[in-house]
């Protein structure tokens, strides 16, 4: 039996914790290719005895076919209806019966499924992972069912909620113009519909391949065992030729867009404002990410403090780097930085957008003093943090398959600290001035039912 | 209690379970699992300061962050018939300032922690909680300290918070699963502090600072109070930070909310939403309380029942006839108080025959007990998932609160592995007939009057119509 209270104490020791004594957070990991080309990514970390098992693979709604809008999304799904070896929903059965919790999600550009399960039971989960990626045995009625599901989903999640997509599908089919970042990806239901057996045959003979995934397992594990395991269990499996990648770049953007959302439930007015982020992974990206710490993220925040605390416009200003779909580094292709509000009618949005546009000029203006930037600085590290532990350590293996399957480097984990270290306030302007122009970016807004009359009363306090 | 619109990632999919088809003898089955590694729960530290405040410090992980939670006896449980939410605008107000610092310098001096402060209002707690990198850990114990002990109540912010609450009220109240538990809380509770989860919109905004301030001195107190600090820090530092920042506390005197009397009897509620592409359901009852002797097999139960994605419910609503995503039942507990309810936002065709299927199952339940594989399932996930939550430092907080707020005995951690497996599934049928009588289920259901009346009649009396 593990002494817990015991290893912390050790970590403590190794890294006494004097008030201003900040650490750098090192994530072991190992990094291998299989001959079918899988990706493998192994990272012990025995402060439970648990483990995340995760497989991504390189498909996304982005790049899903045109004229089957939803259909990544639907197709995650029926991966979980059965396989060579486990019928309808056994995989699911065989994790939790095992004491593991499981999702799937579609994002982006990938698509992933993830189990936390008791450490005992990796192999048995990397199994059943190497099970669905050999094959899917799915019938007809498996997918009307399913389809059934995820029309359910649309509704309970869309259709009927009072803002519907706002802002989180409705901006990026409003602000991008590329087919591929701008359409419905929950899908529109009578694409979802339309969906076939051959369309789910030929989507997983496509993209559900050895040579576009990468399995990440995590937690306290062997390593030297559990590389043996997924050479045991995936090595067999066939790679497959990948077709060439779509155009999924967006064209500079040139002219301010505005859009307007009848949301006739709506109780209330809202407002939200996307721009174009710089490119992934460039100095200019980790700029943007401590500009969306200066002005978005925590109640110390610039538009916190401008429209929250000072005019009282809203109770809470929400968005961030793809940050309604995952994080700053779990996306390849284009994305957005994006904040929104709910309002009432007597504050016209032009009134919110001034007061909005006042903080992002700040920062057009000049450059940031150091104060600023370090606080920000320390508010990444701890965001970055929180990612790496999110949904019982799960965070840490997603940042480590994407930047597997994106950057072919999961060691990049290792550096963000240091790329967030280096940013300037010089960087910062420069990346506010070119990136949070105002034709670089869309305003949506939501106008809201009309408001009953009102009775006026008396307050006094 | 206000609770913003969600924004979902595409949270796919998971799965259900079920119905599960006969094994084809050729297939390969898994490889089995090797022996479970041991677990020990972390060990906290725990001690009483002189004016009553209960403290436990748990050093726990290797992540260099702390959380830290002080729930107080200051719920909305505690708000008179004309107070509703009064607790709300107490606690915002006192996230406003304190008698040293604005709410701006408050979340400045907790951003430069890399974390956060907030205060939150519950059912029957409310709760001051921070975050922050190690190294700050004693820094952020006094910052919750002054939150809670010396806020300023500005008179300056009160029409601002005020107006927050009636935008947030009137966005909560558009929701339907929030339009549908305000409905089951009404029906099952009355005119108890439970029954009602929404104020009007004149009580919000004729609220003074005045009374505010009233309230924070009759329920913030020490002895209504218990204080965690979780994850990687310096012990001694941190026990003398509460020492020096908690004893001025005043002591005040717990008190419990009255114990509700819940009325449970078979009655369909409609609360009409036209239109609506989906019916939100709830099916629920009053049941005991998680102080009570059957608690654990009861939850164990409720895991077959509905409880997860390998579950019953699941296994026919979702997976066997696609009526509806992510239908789920859960026992949820109060002081002294809990319900037992099955949720499912289904499609409005199918309102009538979700009701059908969710009754089936429960009689099903009730008929015969589950196979003792289905039932080591239910066990081994509701373990796991123990294993989960005590691996995690939001997720250890909230199980000390749990049985510290339930006043559960000091060894219920310890014995509850036990205590689950000696659930056996003769005691999961006993459980469903004793606790989960469908004859004495509401009904609630808000989607579309004219589409789904005809439905849901035949599944009870139509009790009072909704707004």
């Amino acid at each position: 039996m593990r002494h817990r209270t015991l290893i912390a104490a050790l970590a403590i020791a190794a890294a006494p914790l004097a008030a201003s004594a900040a650490e750098t957070l090192k994530i072991p990991f190992e990094y291998h290719k299989l001959d079918n080309g899988l990706k493998v990514v192994l990272s012990k970390d025995t402060t439970a005895p648990t483990a995340t098992v995760t497989v991504y693979y390189n498909i996304g709604f982005r790049n899903e076919p045109k004229g089957r809008t939803g259909f990544a999304h639907l197709f995650e799904h029926l991966m979980f209806q059965g396989s060579n070896n486990l019928g309808k929903m056994e995989f699911v059965k065989l994790i939790q019966k095992n004491g593991g919790v499981m999702n799937g999600s579609t994002r982006f550009d990938f698509t992933n499924y993830y189990q936390v399960v008791p450490a005992n039971t990796v192999e048995t989960v990397l199994w059943a992972e190497a099970d669905r990626m050999k094959g899917l045995a799915i019938d007809k009625d498996n997918l009307t069912n399913q389809q059934g599901v995820v029309k359910n989903e649309v509704k309970v999640n869309v259709l009927n909620q009072p803002y519907g997509g706002f802002p989180w599908i409705d901006m990026p089919m409003a602000a991008n113009t590329n087919w591929q970042n701008a359409h419905n990806f929950y899908g529109d239901l009578a694409e979802l519909d339309a969906a076939t057996l051959q369309d789910a045959k030929a989507f997983f003979e496509t993209y559900y391949a050895p040579n576009n995934a990468v399995v990440v397992v995590s937690g306290d594990i062997d390593p030297v065992q559990t590389l043996g395991w997924i050479r045991k269990y995936f090595g067999p499996i066939k790679s497959s030729v990948l077709p060439a990648r779509p155009d999924i770049s967006e064209p500079n953007q040139t002219e301010e867009k505005r859009g307007v959302k009848e949301y006739l439930e709506a109780p209330r007015p809202a407002l939200a404002v996307g721009y174009h982020a710089p490119k992934r992974m460039t100095a200019e990206y980790f700029a943007m990410a401590l500009i969306d710490q200066i002005l978005l993220q925590g109640k110390d925040s610039r538009l916190y403090q401008a429209l929250v605390q000072d005019k009282g416009f809203t109770d809470e200003v929400s968005g961030g780097i793809n940050a309604e779909l995952g994080n700053l580094f779990d996306i390849n292709g284009p994305t957005l930085f994006q904040a929104y509000l709910f309002h009432d009618k007597s504050t016209p949005a032009s009134t919110i957008l001034d007061a909005f546009d006042a903080e992002v000029e700040k920062l057009r203006a000049a450059p940031v003093d150091k104060a600023t930037l370090d606080l920000a600085k320390v508010k990444a590290r701890s965001w970055l943090y929180d990612q790496m532990e999110g949904f019982y350590g799960f965070g840490k293996a997603n940042l480590l398959a994407s930047f597997a399957l994106f950057d072919d480097d999961p060691g990049k984990i290792n550096t963000l600290e240091a790329e967030f270290e280096k940013v300037t306030p010089e960087l910062i302007q420069k990346t506010a001035q070119e990136y949070l122009r105002k034709t670089n970016r869309t305003i949506l807004t939501v106008p809201g039912k009309p408001e009953p009359p009102k009775v006026s009363k008396p307050v006094g306090f | 209690m206000n609770k913003t619109l969600q924004s979902l990632a595409l949270a796919a999919s998971l799965a259900a379970a079920g119905a599960a088809a006969a094994q084809t003898p050729a297939k390969e089955t898994p490889p089995s699992p090797a022996a479970p590694r041991d677990f020990t729960l972390p060990a906290p530290k725990h001690f009483v300061l002189e004016n009553g405040l209960s403290v436990t410090l748990v050093n726990y992980g290797d992540m260099p962050k702390v959380d830290i939670g002080l729930f107080v006896a200051a719920g909305n449980s505690y708000e008179k018939a004309s107070e509703v939410w009064l607790g709300d605008l107490t606690g915002q107000l006192m996230r406003e300032g304190t008698t040293t610092r604005t709410g701006a310098q408050i979340s400045k001096a907790a951003a430069q922690m890399g974390g956060q402060v907030d205060i939150g209002v519950g059912t029957d707690t409310a709760s001051v909680s921070g975050s922050s990198l190690s190294e700050f850990a004693p820094d952020l114990v006094k910052l919750v300290a002054d939150l809670a002990l010396n806020p300023k109540f500005p008179a300056s912010e009160v029409e601002r918070l005020k107006a927050d609450n009636v935008r947030r009220l009137s966005i909560a109240r558009s929701n339907p699963q929030q339009m549908a538990t305000e409905k089951f809380r009404e029906v099952i509770y009355g005119d108890h502090p439970y029954g009602r989860i929404f104020p009007t919109e004149a009580q919000v905004k004729g609220y003074t600072l005045d009374q505010a301030r009233a309230f924070y001195d009759a329920h913030w107190a020490a002895s209504r109070a218990r204080l965690y600090v979780a994850g990687r820090f310096d012990t001694a530092a941190v026990e003398s930070a509460v020492r020096a920042a908690f004893s001025g506390w005043k002591k005040g005197a717990m008190s419990h909310p009255a114990p509700p009397r819940p009325r449970s009897e078979r009655a369909v509620y409609i609360v009409d939403k036209p239109g609506a592409v989906q019916t939100t359901l709830i099916v629920g009852l009053p049941t005991i309380d998680a102080s009570h002797k059957d608690a654990i097999p009861l939850a164990v139960t409720n895991s077959v029942l509905g409880g997860y994605f390998s579950s019953r419910m699941t296994a026919n609503l979702r997976e066997s006839k696609g009526y509806t995503y992510s239908p789920f039942s859960q026992v949820s507990n109060r002081y002294r108080d809990a319900v037992w309810a099955q949720n499912a936002d289904v499609t409005t065709a199918v309102t009538g025959a979700s009701l059908k299927e969710i009754f089936y199952e429960i009689d099903r339940l009730q008929a015969g007990a589950p196979s003792e594989a289905e039932l080591e399932s239910a066990k081994n996930y509701m373990l796991g998932t123990f294993v989960l939550r005590n691996s995690d430092r939001a997720g250890i907080i909230g199980q000390l609160e749990f049985i510290n707020f339930h006043g559960l005995p000091a060894d219920y951690l310890n014995k509850y592995v036990a205590n689950v497996r000696a659930v056996t599934p003769a005691m999961v049928q006993q459980m469903a007939q004793k606790y989960i009588d469908d004859t004495k289920t509401a009904i609630i259901a808000v989607g579309d009057r004219k589409a789904i009346e005809e439905q849901v009649k035949p599944y009870g009396p139509m009790g009072p119509a909704g707004r």
